[in-house]
C-alpha cells in the first residue's frame, strides 16, 4: 500500500486554485501602517458618527495592551501590523448596483457570484465586499418588502444607527480577544442582517468577501440579528489571488437570536492557502459567536475550510436561553504546508439547551490540522445536552491530525459525550472501489466525501455542491 | 515569593548537609541547580495550560516543615497498610523516612534487589546519576524541581533480566502523622531487566490528621520483553495534598499494566508520562476516583508513541459528589513514524452534586498515518431507567444508587490480579460510596 500512496499523494499535490488571479481595477490604498490616526481615517473614509469612531479608538487602545495568542497549535511567522495597508476600495465608488464598474461584476462573474439582475434565478441575495468595502448588495427591495434589512455595514450604521449601536460588540466585546480587538479598531464594512419579528427569510443571504490588493487586509464584520420567532439561512465565501506575502484577515461574526429565531450560518472558506512550499496564502484570524438569547433560540454554524495559509477560527454559542439549540458541523481541509487551528465553544447557561458538534478534519501532505473545542455547562444549565464527535483522516505520513477537546461540567443533570477518530483512509475501502473498476482519484474522492456526509448534508444545496467540488480540487493528488 | 517555597527554600541550606548524597559533586550541582530554577520559577499557576483546572493558591500560602525528627518514632499499626495477598518484601515510609522497623527486606525473591535510596547514596551511586542529574526545563515542573532538590529517600528496586517477581512489592507511604505540617519528598527508580517480571503495590495512606505534603516522583524503565503490574492505591488523609509524577519507558515488546483508585486526600495531582519507546510495546491503564466534600483530583496522562506498532489502553473513571472537582486529561501523542499504533481511550465521569465539577480532557495528537486512534469522553448521572429497575425490584433509592456506582467503578478495577486483592480494593472503593444520599 505503500507505493499506493505516495502515488495518491501525488494526486493530490498538483492541487489548483482557481480564484487566484487578480484584477486590475484602481483601487484607492491607504498607506501601511497603523495608529490612532488609521483608525480616524477610516472612520472619516466612512463618514461614520462620532460614537462609533470613539468605539473604535477605545478597542485600538485596548489591542495596544493585548499581545497575539500563542495558545493554539500553529506556526505563524510574526506579523507586522505597521506593514499591512488597513483600508483599499475600489477608486469608483457604486451609487447603486447598475453603478457598480463593469471590471469589479466581471471578477464576481469569474467567481461565479450572481451579482447582477440575472442573479434573480439564482435566487440568493448577495452583498458583495470587494477589499474593504462593500461593492453591492442585491435584491434589497424584494428583501425589504418583507421587512428583512440587508445591508453593507457603513450603510446599516447610518440607516439604522440605533441597531448598530444596540447589537455592535454586544456578543464579541472589542475586548474580546487580540484579533477581535484589533477588528473592532479598523473593520472596514461586512453585512448587517435584522429579520424583524416572525419573519422567515425569503430567501439565502449571502455575502462574498474577495481579497484583491497588494498588502492589505481583510477586515469584516457581520451582524445578523433576528427577532422573535424569525428565521434565516445566510451563506459566505471568500477567495484571494494567489500572491508570495501572507495577506491577513481578521473578521468578526456575530449572531443575536430571540425567542424561537432560527440562524444558519454558512460558509465556504477559500481563500488562497499558499503554494506547497507554504509561499503565501491568507492568515485568516476569525472571531465568530452566536448569543441564543430567547427561549428554543437555534443557532447552526456549518463551515467548510478548505483555504488559508492559517485558519484560527471557532465558531461558538452561547446558550443563554432555556432549551436553546447550537450546533457546528465543520470539515477543515489541510494540505501542503497549510495550518488550521478550529473547533468550537458550547457555553450551555439555559435550563435544557443542547449543542451538537460533527468535525471533520482531513490532514494531507505536510498538513497540520487541530480540533480544538470546549464545552462548558454551568451550575444554571440543568438538563443540558451535548454530543460531539471528531473525526480525523490523515493522508499521508508527514501531515498532522490532533484533537483538543475541553470539558468543563458543572451541573450533575447534564450529559456530555465526546468521541474522537483517526485514521487513514481505509486500504478495504479503497481496494473494494478499486476492484469495482473506480479510479484511485474517483475512489478516494467518493471516500472523503463520505467522510464529509455528515456536514455537508447541513449545507444549502448551491453550497454543497461547491463545497464537494472544492475538496475535490483540494485534495487531486493527495489522497492514496 | 510564596510562603510555600519560602518555608522550604529557608530550610533547605540547614538540612543540606545531613541530606543522603551530600558531598557527591554530580548530586550536589543537581539539587542547587533545580533550587534555584524553582526558586526562580514558582509554583504553577492556572495560566499553565497543564494546571488550568488546578490551582495551587491555597497551597503556595502555607508553610511547611521540611522534615520531621521523629519519624522513626510514631507508632504505627501495621494492620493500617496490611494488604492480602502482599506478603512479600516491603518498604514503609512515614512522612518520606524509612521505617526499617515496618519493612521486611530479609529473603528477598532471587533476582529481586530492593534499597532505600538513602542507603544507595552512601555507596556507589554512579548508577543513579542518570536519574537524579536531570535538570527540569518548564517552569511548570516545579515539584519534580522540587523534589530533584530535596528527595532524600525512597526506593531503588532492581530486577534481573528473566526473573518473575510475581508476589508483589509492597511500598507504602504514609503522611499526616506528626505534630506539625511537614513536607516530604520522595524518589523511586525502578530498573526491570530484560525479560523480567515485577509487581509492584504502591500504597499511599493516612494515619493522624495533619495537613502533610507528599511529593513523589518515580521512574519505571521496563527493557525489552519486561513486564510491569503495578496497582496503585491512595487512601491519604482528607487534609493531605500529594504531588505525584510517574514516568514509565517500555521498550521493545515491554508491557506494563496499571491499575489505579484514587479515594483520599484534599489535592491531589498525579502526572503519568508513559513513553512507548520499543516496537510492540504496549500500556494498558485503568483508573478510577471517587470524590467528595472539597477534594481535589487531577490526573494528567499522557501516553506517547514512538515506535513501531505500538498500543495503548487507557481506561477512566470518575465519581464527583458534594464540592469536589475531579480532573482528568489524558493525551495521546503519535509521533512521526511510529507506524502500526493503536491508542484508545475512555473516560467516563458521574457527577452527582450541583457543586461538584468533572472537568476532561481528551487529547490526541498524530504525525504519523498508518494509526489506529479513538477516544471518548462523557459526563453524566446513573442511568434513569436502571434506577427505576432496581427500585422495583425493591431496593430503596439510596441502595440502588450506591450499587450502580459500584459498577460504574466496577470495571476499572476488574482487571486486578490477584482476586482476594482485587476484592479488598473493591471494598476500599465501597466504603467511600455515600451511603446516604438525597433522593
Amino acid at each position: 500500500m505503500a507505493t499506493e500512496l505516495t502515488e495518491v499523494e501525488a494526486l493530490v499535490s498538483n492541487r489548483r486554485y482557481e480564484h487566484g488571479f487578480v484584477s486590475d481595477i484602481a483601487t484607492d490604498i491607504v498607506p501601511p501602517g497603523l495608529s490612532e490616526d488609521t483608525v480616524r481615517l477610516i472612520s472619516a473614509k466612512k463618514n461614520e458618527p462620532e460614537w462609533l469612531t470613539e468605539w473604535r479608538l477605545k478597542a485600538y487602545r485596548h489591542w495596544l495592551t493585548m499581545t497575539p495568542p500563542e495558545w493554539a497549535k500553529l506556526d505563524i511567522a510574526p506579523i507586522d501590523f505597521q506593514a499591512i495597508s488597513y483600508f483599499a476600495a475600489p477608486k469608483e465608488g457604486p451609487k447603486s448596483l447598475a453603478d457598480v464598474d463593469p471590471k469589479l461584476l466581471e471578477v464576481y462573474d469569474k467567481l461565479g457570484v450572481p451579482l447582477h439582475e440575472r442573479a434573480r434565478l439564482a435566487g440568493v441575495a448577495v452583498d458583495a465586499v470587494f477589499d474593504s468595502v462593500s461593492v453591492g448588495t442585491t435584491f434589497r427591495k424584494e428583501l425589504a418588502e418583507a421587512g428583512v434589512i440587508f445591508s453593507s455595514f457603513s450603510e446599516a450604521v447610518k440607516e439604522h444607527p440605533e441597531l448598530i449601536k444596540k447589537y455592535l460588540g454586544s456578543v464579541v466585546p472589542p475586548s474580546d480577544n487580540y484579533f477581535a480587538a484589533l477588528n473592532s479598531a479598523v473593520f472596514s464594512d461586512g453585512s448587517f442582517v435584522f429579520i424583524p419579528k416572525g419573519v422567515r427569510c425569503p430567501m439565502e443571504l449571502s455575502t462574498y468577501f474577495r481579497i484583491n490588493a497588494l498588502n492589505t487586509g481583510q477586515f469584516e464584520r457581520t451582524l445578523i440579528v433576528a427577532e422573535e420567532g424569525s428565521q434565516v439561512s445566510y451563506l459566505e465565501g471568500c477567495t484571494a489571488p494567489m500572491r508570495d506575502e501572507n495577506q491577513l484577515h481578521a473578521a468578526v461574526v456575530e449572531l443575536v437570536a430571540l425567542d424561537n429565531a432560527n440562524i444558519k450560518y454558512s460558509t465556504v472558506q477559500n481563500w488562497y492557502p499558499g503554494d506547497e512550499n507554504g509561499v503565501g496564502g491568507i492568515f485568516n484570524f476569525v472571531t465568530k459567536r452566536g448569543a441564543c438569547r430567547g427561549y428554543r433560540s437555534k443557532i447552526s454554524w456549518t463551515q467548510v475550510e478548505t483555504g488559508s495559509a492559517i485558519t484560527w477560527k471557532y465558531p461558538s454559542c452561547v446558550l443563554f436561553g432555556e432549551e436553546s439549540v447550537g450546533e457546528f458541523y465543520s470539515v477543515a481541509l489541510t494540505h501542503h504546508r497549510q495550518q488550521a487551528d478550529t473547533g468550537t465553544k458550547m457555553i450551555h447557561i439555559g435550563k435544557n439547551s443542547k449543542s451538537k458538534i460533527i468535525s471533520k478534519g482531513i490532514s494531507a501532505g505536510h498538513g497540520q490540522n487541530t480540533y480544538r473545542g470546549l464545552v462548558r455547562v454551568q451550575p444554571t444549565a440543568s438538563g443540558a445536552r451535548n454530543y460531539t464527535q471528531c473525526d480525523s483522516l490523515l493522508i499521508g505520513k508527514h501531515c498532522g491530525a490532533h484533537t483538543f477537546p475541553y470539558i468543563e461540567v458543572k451541573n450533575p443533570s447534564a450529559v456530555v459525550e465526546h468521541e474522537a477518530t483517526a485514521s487513514k483512509i481505509s486500504d478495504d475501502q479503497l481496494f473494494y472501489c478499486r476492484s469495482r473498476g473506480i479510479s484511485k482519484e474517483d475512489a478516494v474522492s467518493l471516500i472523503v466525501d463520505g467522510f464529509c456526509k455528515a456536514v455537508f448534508k447541513e449545507l444549502p444545496m448551491e453550497f454543497a455542491v461547491e463545497a464537494k467540488k472544492l475538496l475535490e480540487v483540494s485534495l487531486e493528488g493527495a489522497v492514496g | 515569593m510564596s510562603v510555600f517555597l519560602q518555608s522550604l527554600l529557608d530550610a533547605f541550606a540547614d538540612g543540606d548537609a545531613l541530606r543522603p548524597g551530600h558531598g557527591l559533586p554530580w548530586l550536589d550541582v543537581a539539587r542547587r541547580e533545580n533550587r534555584q530554577a524553582l526558586a526562580s520559577s514558582g509554583l504553577p499557576t492556572t495560566h499553565d495550560e497543564s494546571w488550568k483546572y488546578t490551582s495551587l493558591r491555597t497551597l503556595d500560602q502555607r508553610a511547611f516543615a521540611s522534615s520531621d525528627a521523629l519519624a522513626t518514632q510514631h507508632t504505627i499499626d501495621p494492620a493500617e497498610f496490611a494488604l492480602p495477598e502482599a506478603d512479600g518484601a516491603r518498604l514503609v515510609f512515614v512522612n518520606g523516612v524509612l521505617r526499617a522497623d515496618l519493612s521486611r527486606l530479609a529473603d528477598l525473591p532471587s533476582g529481586l534487589d530492593v534499597q532505600p535510596l538513602s542507603a544507595v547514596l552512601q555507596g556507589d551511586a554512579e548508577s543513579l546519576r542518570v536519574f537524579l542529574a536531570r535538570n527540569f526545563k518548564h517552569p511548570a515542573e516545579s515539584f519534580a524541581r522540587l523534589n530533584a532538590a530535596f528527595a532524600a529517600d525512597g526506593a531503588i528496586v532492581r530486577v534481573a533480566p528473566g526473573a518473575q517477581i510475581t508476589t508483589p512489592l509492597h511500598l507504602v507511604f504514609i503522611g499526616g502523622i506528626a505534630s506539625t505540617d511537614i513536607a516530604w519528598h520522595t524518589r523511586n527508580i525502578f530498573d526491570v531487566g530484560e525479560g523480567a517480571q515485577l509487581s509492584v503495590i504502591e500504597h499511599h495512606l493516612g494515619v493522624g490528621t495533619h495537613a502533610n505534603l507528599g511529593n513523589v516522583f518515580a521512574e519505571y524503565r521496563l527493557r525489552e520483553n519486561a513486564a510491569l503490574n503495578l496497582l496503585r492505591i491512595q487512601n491519604e488523609g482528607e487534609r493531605a495534598s500529594l504531588i505525584q509524577r510517574s514516568e514509565f519507558s517500555l521498550a521493545k515488546h515491554a508491557r506494563l499494566h496499571l491499575n489505579n483508585l484514587d479515594l483520599g486526600t484534599a489535592l491531589m495531582r498525579h502526572d503519568l508520562r508513559i513513553e512507548l519507546l520499543g516496537d510492540r510495546a504496549h500500556a494498558a491503564v485503568r483508573g478510577v476516583f471517587v470524590l467528595d466534600q472539597r477534594q481535589h483530583v487531577d490526573n494528567q496522562l499522557s501516553v506517547e508513541h514512538r515506535a513501531l506498532n505500538t498500543s495503548c489502553d487507557l481506561f477512566w473513571r470518575g465519581v464527583a459528589d458534594g464540592r469536589a472537582r475531579g480532573v482528568f486529561n489524558g493525551a495521546i501523542t503519535i509521533h512521526a513514524g511510529a507506524d502500526g499504533a493503536d491508542a484508545r481511550l475512555s473516560n467516563k465521569n458521574l457527577l452527582l452534586s450541583a457543586q461538584a465539577e468533572i472537568d476532561s480532557k481528551p487529547v490526541l495528537e498524530i504525525y504519523a498515518d498508518e494509526v489506529q486512534a479513538s477516544h471518548g469522553a462523557t459526563v453524566g448521572q446513573l442511568d434513569e431507567s436502571a434506577l427505576f429497575y432496581l427500585r422495583s425490584r425493591g431496593l430503596p433509592l439510596a441502595q440502588a444508587r450506591v450499587l450502580l456506582i459500584q459498577a460504574f467503578c466496577a470495571q476499572a478495577l476488574a482487571h486486578i490480579e490477584p482476586a482476594g486483592l482485587r476484592e479488598h480494593v473493591t471494598q476500599l472503593l465501597q466504603a467511600r460510596l455515600p451511603q446516604e444520599m438525597p433522593a
